[in-house]
């Protein structure tokens, strides 16, 4: 029987209306509603939110235009989440269908039609958007260089669509102002990474949960924040309650704290502490529990300065001149000041004084800043011992105890039995960590120092045992490291201030040798801030929400408004970046697209497009390669100053050379070129392509009107495919091995590096890691691990507190262990500002909510941001659960309700507010203080006010 | 001239709305004299103000649905097979931790039909996750040495389930992780999914048995 669609539409309406008002169906109609199902096309995908990596199964229905995603399942294949997913990974149905998509280009104009900063939005053509963009980059590039074109990037743009901005920008527009939403969710891991393994790469993966004996969270709510993955740790936790030990780590309760054994409430900061106390506990009290065999054949000591600020702007910087009398300085006024005065000095304080005495400074000094910087050198152990001393129980736990109600015996005795746990010969530990430890003011130390406690005892990068940071996007790993979608780096871990990799990158894009630019320091907060010192002119948002993401926002949305400058936005649903923007373009989202996210146990997925993008929506992919059609080799090519006087070449010549004309576009080069129409033809009767709508490289039924005024009919090759074997090919032999790309279509992802069809489980040890093997093999030292990453493997020689010879030595195959002192940050409570504010985000809730508010479920459950507090933190301002109340800090305040009974439960001095509601602009009131080292943003603490509304 | 504007406004909005859930009503692309400027930032997202940097934002008051567990109205599920959402106040309930879990007291399919609870279904006493080891350099999935853990075709999936219903699947344990309780707060935007219920109680019952769920997954064709 064949069921003509209104009948079909007919029929499943009256089941569901039917069975939810108790009515008993006709047993024909019922039969033709199950027979609906037959139409269903289900297909795994990749979940679109944090960075567990969840595999779905999604079913759509309907012809062409009318496909629509009709159910979501958790697939039972797919070895991180195994059928369960969480509540948005449910309604990854919902995501695309809010009622106000973004469906047209928009941009401001005046009652002309002119393009006017000042206007209202007006729907426009693609063709029309794009002569605005390249109008305004010619401008941004005449008057600023390159440097004066940048991009707001993602850790959720899909692999491909990373690496097609990362084309664009570094080998077109040879602009490194190109900078990731992750820089402020997971850089201080990175260079955590960097620093102790020479090499951007968690060692362990997610079956260490089912492995490990213990688990420790760090400044991570796992139950909401990657609740498939705490799912698996309940699991874990309930099947063998006994052995199995879980405790948090934490500013303040939550979720997580509810099954834990027991739960650490600290004051914000003072993690550094905790990991040294537990370091000074293994080196000074249990010496037995040090495996010396492994730290002699694998690890190293090392130090560097600690005076290295807050990753504020600096005394000269344009917008902080001139200084005033009233302490004022430029766009900033006095009260602003008295933090951001502390990047150039401060006073180190009574709490901090002991810590670093090691390091040559007491209480009451004062420590000159210099901005951050990556260098250290080796150290001997008894200077690393040094440095731990001051970590006594007594000490750490008076600096550390967050709770005022919690007695200070109480705490100690959870730091023994939490040193206790990591200690006890033959139990498995994992620490797991997020945001708490990466959005932090010395996020690169802490994450070096939580590595000093694992490779002491000999429990990192082995089965169950391991620290691991647990990234927040979904694509963090994937596109924003592994692709290099930052600043300051290239494919496969490449970075471009090194000749050799910018030479690699070249000959691989079939670009002149030397267009690539050398320079890379425009991070997201950077980029910000020249766009307000007006270096910037032209930039564009992309798959993030740059306007609502980022800390002190009120500077960076007046800056976007009110200079001359042209801000662009590509999203699905209008956010606060759309509002500030001047041009607003309809992007495809996920499902709409192929695709290919990487997780946080280095796991690439794919998927297919599965419905057509609404309106006249497409891809980023599109978006960024449609742009390239629009500038030639004589456009792009030429030759520049940067604002540091350096040159960057005149390449013309040598691209005339390789046969490329003054007006062959971008597109020819970068795209659509020979080796990619030839290698990767369309299969469109062949797996995975067949049946599946392909926008980009077909058209579709739509018949969009394109970026040249005509009807897009598609590329005519297999672009998602060129994209990622282009960008594979990079990592290849070089430890970021990955599969091509059908076999990513056959299977539920693959753990990098992939070799010799392959997976690789536990990087580093030579069991699993045939890197880690090789390298073992070459350097004799028989040991059971290889820590093979290149950066900086050969270190000058000195003590705490500064370098005494010069001379690099190698230290092949090595890790490093890190003496890094606790240190306040720049803003605690005092008596004008008593709270701390933490912000984050709730389970139900995507960062800024542009996708998850339009989902009705996702809304109810959570339906604004609160302001989660003590009982008694109200009761003191006179304030009841629901009252409305000013949250205030020296930058700006907002209003929001109370609620002291809910799911987060502060202790005291300490406020929690999430960020994703718009309504609610959090980051009004936050500090734009940055991890001097990875630029990452601290948004867990800074000081407020709070008082009834 | 006010008023006019809003009613420009208002028609521009719904215009731009429309052509979010109907392609037919599309503005056509226009030429530069068309291009009117009659979208006002304002009504982009829900925030509803002009000026971002002003303090003009107040929230609405949070309301839950605040009927006695056994006695609140179901909520449709969101489509077939989709977790249902928490009817009823849950004041008291929470936190879930390691030795109190109230949800289970009424939801466990011997309590349920007695409270007038939504029984837990089947699903939940499935689990999916094969047994891991380590032995030397080789994983193994329950018991069985494996390449990669992502090799998996239908016939390779770990099956194990609790058919008596007594023990919940510990990785279900967390009921919050899915299940929410809602507001009574207007929406900000609609939603214009439609579910296709393909069981005729699918709006409130679950259809998931590990044959149903176990179809279609292998999606090499």
């Amino acid at each position: 029987m064949s069921l003509s669609r209104r009948e079909f539409l007919k029929s499943s309406a009256a089941a569901s209306a039917a069975a939810a008002i108790g009515m008993s169906v006709p047993a024909e109609l019922e039969a033709a509603a199950t027979k609906a199902e037959k139409s269903w096309r289900w297909d795994k995908a990749a979940c679109r939110f944090c960075g567990t990596g969840c595999g779905i199964m999604l079913a759509t229905t309907g012809d062409g235009k009318d496909r629509k995603i009709v159910a979501v399942k958790g697939d039972p294949a797919a070895p991180v989440n195994r059928g369960l997913n969480c509540i948005k990974g449910y309604f990854n149905a919902k995501i695309m269908y809010g009622a106000d998509r973004l469906t047209q280009p928009l941009l401001r104009v005046n009652d002309k039609g002119e393009f006017d900063k000042k206007g209202k939005f007006a729907p426009i053509s693609w063709k029309r958007a794009y002569d605005e963009m390249e109008k305004n980059i010619r401008k941004a590039l005449k008057e600023k260089g390159p440097e004066g074109v940048a991009v707001f990037a993602s850790g959720q743009y899909t692999i491909m669509e990373g690496y097609a901005a990362q084309k664009m920008m570094k080998g077109g527009f040879r602009s490194n102002a190109i900078d990731p939403n992750a820089r402020h969710c997971m850089a201080s891991a990175v260079v955590g990474f960097y620093q102790t393994f020479g090499i951007d790469e968690p060692s362990g993966c997610y079956d260490d949960i089912e492995l490990t004996d213990t688990i420790v969270t760090w400044g991570s709510n796992m139950a909401e924040m990657h609740p498939i993955l705490w799912s698996r740790v309940t699991d874990r936790k309930l099947s063998d309650p006994e052995r199995v030990k879980v405790v948090n780590i934490q500013t303040y309760t939550h979720r997580t704290c509810d099954l834990g054994d027991f739960n650490i409430i600290f004051r914000p900061n003072t993690d550094l502490a905790l990991w040294n106390y537990l370091a000074r506990e293994i080196v000074y009290n249990h010496p037995e529990s040090i495996d010396w065999d492994f730290i002699k054949k694998n690890i190293i000591f090392a130090a560097g300065p600690v005076n290295i600020g807050y990753g504020f702007r600096r005394a000269g910087e344009k917008s902080l001149t001139p200084v005033r009398a009233d302490g004022s300085a430029g766009k900033y006024d006095a009260k602003e000041m008295e933090i951001y005065n502390k990047e150039m000095s401060k006073v180190v304080s009574e709490l901090e004084g002991p810590a670093l005495e090691p390091y040559g400074y007491k209480a009451g000094d004062t420590m000159k800043n210099i901005p951050g910087t990556l260098a250290h050198h080796e150290i001997s152990f008894e200077d690393y011992k040094k440095s731990l001393a001051p970590y006594t129980l007594e000490y750490t736990a008076k600096l550390c105890k967050g709770d005022p109600e919690e007695s200070l015996d109480s705490f100690k005795k959870k730091l023994q039995d939490l040193a206790a746990l990591y200690i006890e010969k033959d139990r498995k530990v994992v620490s797991f960590w997020t945001m708490g430890m990466n959005q932090h003011t010395r996020g690169t130390w802490d994450n070096t120092l939580s590595y000093n406690v694992h490779f002491m005892l000999n429990k990192q990068a082995r089965p169950g045992s391991g620290a691991f940071s647990l990234t927040g996007q979904p694509s963090a790993c994937g596109t924003a490291r592994e692709v290099g979608t930052f600043a300051h780096r290239l494919p496969a871990d490449m970075m471009v201030k090194n000749p050799k990799h910018r030479a690699i990158t070249e000959k691989g894009w079939h670009i002149p040798a030397g267009t690539l630019n050398p320079v890379g320091n425009q991070h997201i907060m950077k980029i910000h801030r020249d766009i307000e010192d007006g270096v910037v002119k032209f930039a564009w948002v992309n798959v993030c929400n740059a306007y609502q993401d980022s800390a002190n926002a009120k500077h960076w949305i007046k800056a976007a408004r009110e200079m001359d400058n042209f801000i662009v936005t590509s999203d699905g649903y209008p956010g606060i970046s759309a509002m500030v923007s001047d041009l607003i373009l309809p992007s495809a989202m996920i499902y709409e697209k192929w695709g290919a996210y990487g997780n946080a146990e280095r796991r690439s997925q794919h998927w297919r497009q599965q419905v057509l993008p609404v309106g006249d929506a497409m891809s980023d992919t599109w978006q960024w390669v449609e742009l390239s059609k629009r500038f030639t080799v004589d456009d792009l090519w030429g030759p520049y100053t940067l604002r540091n006087g350096k040159k960057l070449a005149d390449v013309r010549e040598k691209a005339y050379a390789m046969g490329y004309k003054p007006d062959t576009t971008m597109y020819e080069i970068l795209f659509a070129n020979e080796r990619a129409k030839k290698n990767y033809p369309l299969a469109l009767d062949q797996f995975p392509q067949k049946g599946y709508d392909n926008s980009e490289c077909l058209g579709d039924a739509r018949n969009v009107v394109g970026s040249d005024g005509k009807v897009f009919k598609g590329y005519g090759f297999m672009i998602h495919q060129y994209l990622w074997e282009e960008y594979a090919s990079f990592g290849r032999g070089h430890g970021h091995d990955l599969a091509d790309f059908v076999t990513y279509h056959k299977v539920r992802g693959l753990k990098w590096p992939v070799v010799n069809g392959k997976e690789t489980a536990w990087r580093f040890n030579v069991k699993f890691d045939p890197y880690a093997a090789k390298h073992a093999k070459e350097n004799g030292r028989g040991s059971e691990f290889a820590f093979y990453g290149p950066l900086a493997k050969a270190l000058p020689f000195g003590n705490l507190t500064t370098v005494t010879d010069k001379k690099k030595k190698p230290l092949t195959d090595k890790a490093k262990i890190f003496a890094r002192p606790y240190m306040d940050p720049p803003e605690m409570p005092d008596e004008n500002y008593d709270l701390w504010l933490c912000t984050g985000r709730v389970l139900e809730h995507w960062h800024s909510g542009t996708m998850t508010m339009r989902v009705p479920e996702l809304y109810r459950a959570v339906p604004e941001a609160l302001v989660y507090m003590n009982p008694e933190t109200a009761k003191e301002r006179g304030l009841k659960d629901n009252d409305l109340c000013w949250v205030e800090s020296r930058r700006g305040r907002v209003r929001a309700r109370v609620e002291t009974r809910g799911r987060n439960r502060p202790p005291k001095p300490l406020v929690f507010v999430p960020w994703f509601d718009e309504r609610v602009f959090i980051n009004k009131v936050t500090l734009d203080q940055t991890c001097p080292m990875s630029k990452q943003t601290d948004f867990k603490k800074c000081a407020v006010k709070i008082y009834k509304a | 001239m006010k008023i006019l504007t809003k009613i420009t406004i208002g028609f521009a909005t719904a215009t731009l709305l429309l052509v979010g859930c109907n392609e037919t009503a599309k503005v056509k692309p226009q030429e530069k004299t068309q291009v009117k400027p009659i979208i006002d930032e304002s009504h982009l997202g829900y925030r509803g103000t002009t000026d971002l940097l002003k303090e003009d934002v107040v929230p609405p008051k949070v309301e839950y649905h605040s009927a006695a567990p056994g006695t609140s109205k179901k909520f449709k599920r969101a489509y077939q097979d989709a977790p249902p959402m928490i009817p009823h106040d849950t004041t008291g309930m929470l936190p879930i931790t390691q030795d109190n879990n109230q949800c289970l007291m009424c939801h466990m399919p011997d309590m349920a039909p007695s409270m007038g609870a939504t029984p837990i279904p089947v699903s939940h006493f499935t689990n999916f996750r094969p047994h891991t080891a380590v032995k030397g350099d080789e994983i193994l999935k329950n018991g069985k040495v494996i390449t990669n853990t992502s090799s998996e075709i239908q016939a390779h999936v770990s099956i194990k389930v609790d058919k008596d219903e007594k023990h919940l699947y510990a990785g279900r344990f967390n009921c919050t992780q899915c299940h929410a309780p809602q507001a009574t707060n207007m929406l900000v935007d609609q939603n214009s999914f439609r579910p296709v219920y393909t069981d005729p109680n699918g709006a409130t019952k679950s259809s998931w048995d590990q044959s149903k769920w176990m179809k279609n997954i292998d999606t090499e064709k």
